[in-house]
């Protein structure tokens, strides 16, 4: 997952804590070997290589590209699990390397999900095109966890990888799950809101961490694969409350697609929802 | 735009819940504290033993959160105060009569009996509000102002404050400063320091009202030491000016070999005092400077609090306080919480017992038990009990005991037989709710 | 002189300022009996009582007073 994962859990039982966190565990790994592009023995390295050949993929696998298929409709094209090649051109560390023009020209022939031929359960990509789950992966993972531990356990529980994060169930006595939301440019050590969590999910995406600085302009991570350069006029951070951590965080995801229009889209959406700039 | 950013928001709801096959989930429900008020109010009783004083006083806080961390802080606080403390004069072999501070009536006290004044009823109302911001990166800043009126005082203050995060906000620096003015108008005026206390109606003695400013200085360091302690160190120095008498305080002139208060009676026909009294006088300013220390630490679920202070001034009044205070939580929502706390002071340099009769009249005389030798003991509990949606309930009882500690060097004559200071008894007891909107 | 020595021990504690947490090891210190500003009606009562009854005041926050009860 490249985050801490916690849980969070209100029992007595230190038995039953193990048996949860363990169960949440499995959950995350599972997901994880079976759709991150660093592995070498999965669906989504089988689909990497294929070198421009069809591939077969499982009920699961198809329902996330059905997933993707949808959220790139929704987004107008701006959320594409096929943009993951322009990691080749970007490194965002906070320095100010911005990369060449011709370095992103020579990626974009490779991006377009309308490029790939999905038909399920048969996928096929244009030679050398890759997949990335990321975008869908963690969020994915929490729910799958979070609806094991609500149906294995009647504890009241809080998932967090991350910052993406879901609970079971409210705490005892009908008290809510506090949550902070990091602060995106004053101190680390408050928050810029603090949420009572009462049920569902809370999703937060932004460059808080991830981005380049040059010439005083700030490049946020969040790339258009139309164009292989990064949105523009994006927030800083963005954090919905949705009833469930992928809905959550396909919201974060396309309100920072929609760069300075970020406000009005959630707005609209009718979600809760707490934006830094 | 909207109304497709809406179809789009129910459509990726739809396309969430067929990737997650979990059927419809129940829809999500939080709250946040932006742009919400938090309220706290409280009633408090105060009361000390024998008839002496006691104060019952409603409080009321509200804080509202707005967005880039900026709150608005305000105060509200009614309190009621009746009962009798003691005037400054001693106990003598035979009763004493005094005039009121208003001067138009007399009171009286048996004789061997530490003299009390039960002439006080007053109600006070102080309000207070204070905005805070972040500035820059690491920077909070912060302006209040208070106010406060009574029968016979008003308080007008203001206050800013600065504040600076280090070491990853770890070490926060702080400094502040604070201004107030207060003016006294005491019944009757106030009366000419050290003045002899007349007879009722006459007002000759007195000057009408007063006034006094302080400026306080706090500066202080706040740093985290790990996950589960923190410290904080204050230095903070004040400086008053002004009238700093209390004008309703005098202290008993005596004969010098005996010890016994002076007698005299008034003219006939008019009433006043049976004894020679003078009313008090401290210096027109006043330096503080004062170190403070506090440390919390979580032991578990526990939380230990504790702090000392020390405070030094020109009127050679040295004190220390020890204060702890540990947070218990109790199985669920509620909480215990002990407290302790130990307080210790030596005398002003212009305390006194009496004035001896003969001997030339000091500059600065005062015989207020509160500026004399004395330690205080303070234990008390607490509990509190966590409602829904974050309200809170409290209450707490404190017992509060002040022992004078007067020295033989102050005492002539017969005054070694008689009761040199009354110990103060109090309770305390407080409710208290929080809630927010 | 007096003044000076405690406005140097506070300077000296300063000193010590390299300890302390990364961000996320900031549970505890969240918690709101942890805060230092917490318990604020209480705090208020008992300054304005000890204030009334006793010559020291403030030390925490400002000498508070503001009335005519010392």
């Amino acid at each position: 997952m490249a985050t801490p994962c916690e849980v969070l859990l209100e029992l007595d039982d230190a038995g039953e804590a193990r048996a949860v966190a363990e169960s949440v565990a499995r959950s995350a790994w599972r997901v994880e070997d079976r759709f991150s592009r660093y592995r070498t023995d999965n669906i989504v390295q089988a689909i990497n290589t294929s070198a421009g050949k069809p591939v077969i993929v499982d009920d699961e696998t198809a329902n996330l590209l059905d997933f993707a298929a949808t959220l790139h409709e929704l987004s107008g094209g701006l959320f594409d699990i096929t943009s993951g090649v322009l990691r080749r051109a970007w490194v965002f560390d906070g320095h100010a390397r911005l990369p060449a023009r011709d370095d992103i020209e020579a990626l974009l022939p490779l991006v377009g999900w309308h490029k790939v031929s999905w038909r399920r359960p048969v996928l096929t990509l244009l030679p050398d095109m890759q997949l990335d789950f990321g975008g869908i992966g963690k969020e994915y993972a929490v729910d799958q966890a979070i609806a094991a531990v609500r149906r294995d356990f009647p504890v009241s529980c809080l998932i967090n990888f991350g910052g993406d994060l879901a609970i079971s169930h409210p705490r005892q006595q009908g008290l809510a799950w506090r949550v902070g939301v990091e602060s995106a440019t004053g101190p680390t050590s408050s928050a810029a809101a603090m949420i009572d969590l009462y049920r569902g999910a809370l999703a937060t995406s932004g460059d808080t961490h991830r981005f380049i600085l040059s010439d005083g302009r700030r490049y946020t991570h969040i790339l258009d694969p139309r164009t292989g350069w990064p949105v523009e006029h994006a927030p800083r951070s963005v954090t919905v409350c949705a009833a469930t951590c992928t809905d959550a965080g396909m919201l974060t995801t396309m309100a920072l697609l929609h760069g300075s229009r970020a406000a009005e889209f959630l707005e609209s959406a009718g979600v809760r929802h707490w934006i830094q700039h | 735009m909207a109304a497709n950013d809406k179809r789009i928001g129910a459509a990726l709801a739809a396309a969430t819940c067929t990737l997650l096959g979990n059927g419809t989930p129940s829809p999500a429900q939080a709250a946040d504290d932006v742009n919400s008020w938090d309220f706290e109010t409280a009633l408090l009783y105060y009361g000390e033993s024998d008839s002496r004083v006691r104060d019952i006083s409603l409080s009321a806080l509200a804080k509202r959160l707005f967005e880039d961390e900026k709150h608005l802080d305000l105060s509200l606080s009614v309190d009621t105060l009746t009962g009798a403390s003691p005037s400054g004069a001693i106990a003598t072999g035979g009763a004493q009569t005094f005039t009121s501070p208003s001067g138009r009536e007399v009171y009286s006290t048996p004789a061997n009996e530490i003299p009390l004044d039960d002439t006080f009823l007053d109600t006070r109302v102080a309000v207070s509000a204070r905005w805070t911001q972040p500035f820059a990166r690491l920077y909070s800043g912060s302006a209040g102002a208070s106010f406060s009126t009574e029968y016979d005082y008003t308080h007008i203050g203001a206050d800013l404050a600065l504040s600076r995060d280090f070491n990853r906000r770890n070490t926060t620096m702080s400094a502040a400063v604070a201004y107030s003015q207060d003016d006294i108008d005491p019944v009757g005026g106030a009366p000419q320091a050290l003045s002899q206390m007349l007879d009722v109606g006459d007002l000759t003695n007195r000057r009408g009202a007063q006034s006094k400013d302080v400026m306080d200085v706090l500066i202080g360091m706040t740093q985290v030491i790990d996950r589960t302690t923190l410290l904080r160190i204050n230095y903070s120095f004040s400086d008053s000016s002004g009238y700093l008498t209390d004008p309703y305080k005098f202290v008993s002139v005596v004969d010098p070999i005996s010890g016994d208060t002076l007698t005299r009676s008034p003219p006939s026909g008019t009433q006043g005092p049976g004894g020679v009294y003078r009313f008090e006088s401290r210096p027109d300013s006043r330096t503080k400077h004062g170190l403070f220390l506090e440390a919390k630490h979580a032991f578990g679920s526990k939380v230990l609090d504790v702090s000392y202070r020390y405070m030094t001034d020109d009127w050679e009044i040295d004190s220390q306080t020890l204060d702890a205070r540990l947070r218990w939580p109790l199985g669920g929502v509620g909480y215990l919480e002990p407290h302790l706390r130990y307080y210790s002071q030596t005398a002003a340099d212009f305390y006194r017992v009496s004035l001896a009769d003969g001997e030339p009249l000091p500059r600065f005389a005062s015989a207020d038990s509160r500026l004399g030798d004395f330690d205080a003991i303070t234990v008390g509990v607490k509990f509190g009990r966590e409602m829904r949606h974050g309200a809170e309930w409290s209450a707490r009882i404190e017992l509060y005991r002040q022992s004078a500690d007067v020295p033989d060097a102050l005492l002539i004559g017969n005054q070694f037989g008689r009761e040199r200071s009354l110990d103060l008894n109090a309770i305390i007891a407080q409710i208290s709710y929080r809630f927010g909107l | 002189m007096r003044g000076l020595g405690i406005g140097l021990v506070i300077v000296a504690l300063a000193g010590c300022a390299s300890t302390g947490v990364a961000p996320w090891e900031r549970d505890v210190l969240a918690k709101p009996e942890m805060q230092l500003d917490a318990e604020p009606l209480d705090v208020a009562f008992d300054d304005h009582i000890y204030f009334s009854k006793e010559a020291s005041s403030g030390g925490r926050g400002f000498g508070g007073g503001g009335c005519g009860c010392n």
